[in-house]
């Protein structure tokens, strides 16, 4: 896939209106949370929002007035975010990525809601990369159900049925402390 | 109402609290006669909660300013604030995947200063660089591609132009300008379906202005180099050895004057 033609600087700034950035930047606080949760490496989550912004100011003049900003934004996100998780996987870095949450996660908690987060966390992170941006749109960013099925570029019924595999897949993991391992369910 | 089934669907949405009221009423008197489903209805909010409470920290950071459009519109913050650590790290991270197969020549005590080695070297440095930049790996892109042809030919001082490698299903993204202590260079850079990228790298030969073919390699970026009539190529890129040799035949048929 060939990536869009980027403006040059110059003229992705002079198209900087006030009210654009009066309705983007209330969101980027949310796609800097989806980033994160999706690549688990701080600075390579806030390098991804940064184009993401960059991207949507260029386009900012050709979107849909109609569609929701938020599922507008989320949509590039997303794209963009799982360009970055396959050319880890090709490069064969993934498991070199923060897989602590603690070294992603904002501030620490306290002890006892610090365990069970990064519990939490780490259980998220073993899902497939399908389930876990449909459970994170939909339980943490509090899109619509249409919302994420347009993010998601699926059926309305694929995000339903995709959030009820990740939510169960999620209760067994959580229910076992440990992620659900194909391999070790064969031989027990 | 009662009488309609409910589906996994309305289990789901009344997890999010998405149910019109007298749905979710159904859902609700289902559930209590339904004590296991209830349980794992039950897993569900728990976990959606212990999901937003665990990344809620994130939304609450300070924006940092390469990502601050009010701060920028203000012009106090360039777009390049963030950008040079995460080229670097994108740098690094392409490196490090590389592995421990180091530059070829680096048993030798002389690093190539000069001719086709040195060319090697330099189109590797660009392609780690530039390559992995998600955010602005080219000055011109594909779209003023004759701008971008001009350029090149003015730089140095030659007609230059990018090669249609579209035979090899890889698409030309654009182009920028590299400096190396032979002067200006020529990167083209290629996309192929699989998101892989590919340099074509040009510039004027002071030595071994004439020079066959020589594959090359460091880590997990290799090539070809060859040179004619003073002007040196380089074809880079983390394809397979076959493509990379099949596409710097293309530029070589398409640039070289044989």
């Amino acid at each position: 896939m060939a990536r869009a033609a980027r403006l040059p600087r110059m003229m992705v700034s002079m198209s900087v209106s006030e009210q654009m950035i009066a309705e983007v930047q209330p969101l980027i606080p949310a796609l800097r949370r989806y980033a994160r949760a999706m690549l688990r490496h701080r600075e390579d989550a806030d390098d991804l929002v940064q184009d993401v912004l960059e991207r949507a100011l260029a386009a900012w003049s050709s979107r849909r007035r109609s569609a929701s900003l938020r599922a507008w934004l989320f949509t590039i996100l997303h794209n963009l975010a799982l360009d970055r998780l396959r050319r880890r996987s090709r490069r064969g870095i993934d498991a070199t990525i923060d897989s602590v949450p603690e070294q992603w996660l904002a501030q620490p908690a306290a002890q006892e809601r610090a365990i069970e987060q990064q519990d939490v966390l780490t259980q998220l992170a073993s899902l497939p990369e399908d389930q876990r941006a449909v459970l994170l749109l939909v339980s943490v960013e509090d899109l619509s159900y249409a919302e994420a099925a347009a993010v998601l570029d699926v059926p309305l019924g694929t995000v339903m049925s995709r959030l009820s595999r990740a939510r169960e897949r999620l209760r067994r993991q959580m229910d076992k402390g440990a992620p659900v391992n194909a391999a070790l369910r064969v031989v027990r | 109402m009662s009488d309609e089934p409910i589906t996994e669907a309305d289990l789901q949405a009344h997890v999010d609290g998405r149910l019109p009221p007298e749905h979710d009423a159904a859902v609700r008197a289902w559930l209590a006669a339904h004590p296991e489903e209830a349980s794992r209805i039950q897993a569900y909010r728990s976990q959606a909660m212990g999901l937003r409470q665990a990344l809620s920290g994130i939304a609450d950071e300070p924006l940092p300013a390469g990502l601050d459009l009010r701060m920028r519109a203000q012009g106090r913050a360039p777009w390049t604030t963030l950008r040079p650590i995460a080229a670097a790290a994108c740098a690094a991270g392409l490196l490090l995947a590389g592995g421990a197969g180091g530059w070829a020549l680096r048993g030798q005590d002389v690093v190539p200063r000069a001719g086709t080695a040195a060319l090697a070297r330099e189109a590797v440095s660009n392609y780690a660089v530039y390559a992995s930049d998600t955010a602005r790996p080219v000055e011109l892109a594909a779209a003023q591609k004759g701008a971008l042809d001009s350029w090149f030919s003015q730089r140095l001082a030659r007609p230059i132009r990018a090669p249609d490698l579209q035979a090899a299903g890889l698409t030309l993204i654009g182009g920028r300008l590299a400096a190396t202590e032979h002067g200006a260079a020529a990167l083209y850079l290629y996309q192929d379906r699989a998101g892989r990228r590919l340099a074509v790298y040009l510039r004027p030969m002071e030595v071994e202005g004439t020079d066959r073919m020589k594959p090359r390699r460091e880590g997990s970026v290799a090539g070809w180099t060859w040179a004619d009539d003073g002007l040196g190529f380089g074809v880079f890129g983390t394809a397979p050895d076959s493509d990379l040799h099949g596409a710097a035949n293309m530029v070589r048929s398409q640039l070289t004057r044989l």
